[in-house]
């Protein structure tokens, strides 16, 4: 029977018990392995409230009020600074993270919060193009999206910044470009592309990758790595152009009453051991470098996940962008769309 | 006078029970509809924040971008699929409540058996008609063994598979208040038709109809309204590939972030239904509630 | 006919019940992915080990009960008395509340009970998921009260206030028994809809009140499908089951 209810069952037996501390977290789904939180709880003598969200915003419009209950967010980190202006976050205390050190050197000093004020990093990850071996020649650049025999068995992912993202790319423009014209630009290589896709789609072409109606699709490093546990023909490349890196971050909300057990517990994911526990589940890349000595060789070496220094170059992180510009984004992706 | 007096004090008594049984969904709406409606009006008037959010200043901006050949197409689309799922609904939807309404003391159960899908989450069994449609789907491989097709048929991500999802989703909203007025027949009417010598397509066509017309017009409104907003399924079964009306909105609370123009967008299409509906009820003469 | 009107209801059963059967074959499967490779009981026993989901589910019940008993006491009312004199007002509102699209609602309702609660000190929780979800079912009871309510004549309520009895007694033993089908079709139809409501209940739901179609959602968008199908299959059957039992009761 499962400890944890008996322990509640008990609990709730013994009548007025004595209530151990709570710790609200809200997290990315998948981001955790399944005894994660539950080893958490017994170590430290608490009872954890864990529960998902699969957007920055759904978690933003929660938070933004002011009282929303969370303690613990993973916001991406291109909301940090708006979430630091909107005054959402407490800044961390370094003495209660005595596990900082095991972060990577260059998540040590992020560009979003160099010194680590409000936020530290947990995993991160890029995007680029999975795809069945048997498509030859492989794809190897944004470029190769773009080709007709590939009609109709590929997937872009639906999201307007990386769809934009990629057409601006395979124009060789910045992916985080403001200038109006580049991103009219890139709109009529989306829309020319459109024809050849099978659909947008963020999380179902796993599947059908998996299962072969897919052949070639946009994606997250993370999802691909998940189909290509399944499905051994399949496999991931960065493009070369270029691709976007994003990092989700972990953060105390100023509206928290437990700090100090909110620091603990993100120091707790700190560690190594569970660190790479988590990323063997969950398959993410983290930003805890201790944690990927502790990883099995396959998935240390694995450059779908882990890419190489001279991949990475090629990776630009994800930007901010102003209100101007994301309003001509927004209509610029209904106009594809409704293409 | 004193007849008079007693229909005055008949009027005034059902006069008091209606007030009185108006009064929770008055506290209710006023509450719980309309102050968040005044809020979202408030919304619309608004102007997105630097990252998301909203902030001053006051602005009719958000009507104006409204008022773009873009928005308007999406618009007569979503006002097109929600009709056509309307319609399907009622073709299927009529006879089964019919079936349900005379079958005895099983009706119970056959109209559980209706709702019984509806239980499990919407989503996953969105989920199992992509796998029912896919190319390699179910569908396309039975009929590929059975040698009818040689290539996979496209069920997927085109307004078909919406349609289907749409129909699929709504058909409950339809099959239930036909069935409530349907009840309602009494078997001998129906009887008394059949012995003055009617047909049975005649009888259907001016005795059973005509009764259930209430249901039929409750169910193509519960159909057709939600079915406006619709984005889960065009999402999901549509691919992305289109944007109907709530998709758009979803899309501004989502990854635009402009919360002003989503508000703008509901108010719009809130207004737009709102007329559709008074010129219905203008037309039908009695009200429908 | 009645044969062709049989067939015809058994193809729009199956149409119904296809995704389900299909869920209910693939909750046996043992891999991850849509492709069938062996018999599994795996995901049932991983449904017993989450304790989150009988948690989730309860969560769901109550409110789906809840709001299923005060929508459909409001609403049969509220039918009735729009019955009895119309009001363009309640009506407007009534259809406008269909016609909101489920995010404005559910911000919308966020931004009222976080303004109110600056007020009133309380949190998100279990309390405002039910008054959102009676606030979006209210609707449709009406609408279905109202269409039942139209087939009736009000010379049965006349004759029994000729006879003496006053107007609540007219409404609660003439009028509402016959109500009572249309009654039950609408308080299935406002449960059905409380139930599976993802997008509102996600936007007022506290930290501790997370729903059944919460963790489905969650679990269905990074692909644990199994799992659902099985709670899916699970649920159908529990429910199936029910019915039946219900209806052997009645009938003895």
């Amino acid at each position: 029977m499962n400890r944890r209810v008996f322990l509640l069952g008990a609990a709730g037996l013994a009548g007025c018990a004595r209530k151990r501390p709570r710790l609200n977290v809200y997290n990315w789904s998948n981001y955790v392995a399944p005894d994660t939180v539950a080893n958490f709880e017994r170590e430290f003598g608490v009872e954890v409230r864990y529960a998902t969200y699969e957007s920055n915003e759904e978690m933003l419009a929660k938070v933004l009020g002011g009282n929303s209950g969370w303690d613990v967010v993973f916001p991406t980190h291109n909301r940090i600074l708006p979430m630091r202006e909107y005054g959402l976050l407490a800044p961390l205390n370094h003495a209660w993270l005595p596990n900082l050190g095991n972060l990577e050197p260059r998540f040590q000093t992020p560009p979003w919060d160099p010194r680590l004020e409000v936020c530290v990093p947990y995993m991160w990850g890029a995007t680029g193009i999975a795809y069945n071996r048997s498509v030859a020649p492989a794809p190897e650049a944004w470029a190769d999206l773009w080709g007709t025999r590939l009609k109709g068995r590929m997937t872009m992912l639906d999201d307007p910044e990386e769809v934009v993202g990629a057409c601006l790319l395979k124009l060789r423009l910045s992916y985080n470009s403001t200038a109006p014209p580049d991103l009219r630009r890139a709109e009529r290589e989306a829309i020319a592309q459109k024809t050849l896709l099978r659909a947008y789609l963020n999380a179902e072409f796993r599947d059908q990758l998996v299962a072969g109606d897919v052949l070639v699709a946009h994606s997250w490093a993370t999802t691909a790595q998940q189909a290509i546990d399944a499905a051994p023909q399949l496999a991931f490349t960065y493009p070369a152009e270029g691709f976007p890196l994003y990092g989700d971050n972990a953060v105390v909300l100023r509206e928290s009453r437990r700090a100090e057990l909110a620091h603990k517990f993100i120091d707790y994911l700190l560690r190594p051991p569970v660190a790479a526990a988590i990323v063997e589940t969950s398959r993410t890349a983290t930003a805890n470098g201790a944690a990927q000595a502790l990883l099995p060789e396959s998935l240390r070496r694995n450059t779908t996940l882990f890419p190489t220094a001279e991949t990475l170059v090629r990776g630009q992180w994800i930007g901010t962008m102003p209100a101007a510009t994301q309003r001509l984004r927004d209509r610029i992706w209904t106009e594809i769309k409704s293409a | 006078m004193k007849a008079a007096a007693a229909l005055d004090k008949a009027a005034s008594g059902w006069e008091r029970l209606r007030a009185w049984f108006l009064l929770p969904a008055w506290i209710w709406m006023a509450v719980l509809f309309a102050a968040p409606f005044v809020i979202v009006i408030f919304y619309s008037l608004l102007t997105r924040g630097a990252y998301g959010g909203l902030g001053p200043p006051w602005t009719v901006e958000n009507y104006q971008r409204l008022l773009d050949p873009l928005y308007l197409v999406i618009l007569l689309k979503s006002f097109l699929m929600a009709a056509l799922t309307t319609v399907i609904c009622l073709l299927l939807g009529f006879p089964l409540a019919l079936f349900i309404s005379r079958a005895g003391n099983r009706r119970n159960i056959y109209l559980q058996l209706v709702i019984l899908p509806f239980w499990t989450s919407f989503l996953v069994r969105l989920y199992a008609w992509l796998f029912l449609l896919r190319d390699t789907g179910l569908i396309n491989t039975a009929l590929q063994h059975l040698g009818l097709i040689h290539d996979p048929l496209p069920l997927l991500y085109n307004d078909g598979a919406v349609l289907l999802g749409l129909v699929y989703g709504y058909l409950p909203f339809m099959v239930l208040p036909v069935y409530a007025t349907l009840e309602r027949l009494d078997p001998a009417l129906v009887e008394a038709a059949a012995d003055l010598g009617a047909k049975q397509w005649s009888t259907m066509l001016h005795v059973v109809l005509p009764l259930s017309a209430p249901g039929i017009r409750a169910g193509s409104i519960l159909v057709f309204i939600p079915a406006l907003g619709a984005y889960l399924t065009p999402d999901l079964l549509g691919g992305g590939r289109t944007v109907l009306i709530g998709n758009l909105v979803q899309n501004q609370f989502t990854n635009a972030r402009d919360w002003p123009f989503g508000a703008a967008i509901s108010v719009g299409l809130m207004a737009l239904v709102g007329v559709m509906v008074l010129l219905m009820l203008r037309r039908e003469r009695e009200t429908l509630v | 006919m009645k044969r062709g009107l049989g067939l015809f209801a058994a193809a729009v059963y199956a149409f119904l019940h296809l995704p389900l059967i299909i869920l209910a074959i693939f909750s046996f499967n043992s891999s991850r992915f849509t492709v069938w490779q062996g018999f599994s009981l795996h995901w049932y026993h991983a449904i017993f080990q989450d304790p989150q989901l009988a948690e989730s589910a309860w969560n769901s019940l109550i409110i789906a009960v809840a709001a299923t008993i005060l929508s459909t006491i409001a609403g049969t009312l509220c039918a009735y008395g729009l019955w009895k004199r119309g009001s363009a007002l309640l009506s407007g509102s009534l259809y406008l509340s269909l016609v909101t699209p489920e995010i404005v609602m559910g911000i919308s309702l966020l931004a009222l009970f976080q303004w109110s609660f600056r007020w009133l000190h309380w949190r998100l929780g279990l309390h405002t998921v039910i008054l959102a979800h009676v606030a979006f079912s209210i609707a449709y009871v009406v609408i279905v009260i109202a269409a039942r309510l139209r087939t009736f004549s009000p010379s049965l309520e006349e004759a029994a206030l000729d006879l003496g009895a006053t107007e609540w007694q007219a409404f609660r033993y003439v009028t509402l028994p016959a109500l009572l089908p249309g009654i039950v079709a609408a308080a299935l139809l406002a449960l059905t809809v409380s139930f599976d409501d993802y997008v509102i209940t996600s936007m007022v739901a506290g930290v501790d009140s997370e729903t059944l179609p919460m963790v489905i959602y969650a679990m269905a968008r990074r692909g644990a499908s199994p799992v659902i199908n099985a709670i899916s299959a699970l649920i159908v059957v529990v429910f199936g089951a029910l019915v039946l039992i219900s209806e052997r009761v009645r009938e003895s």
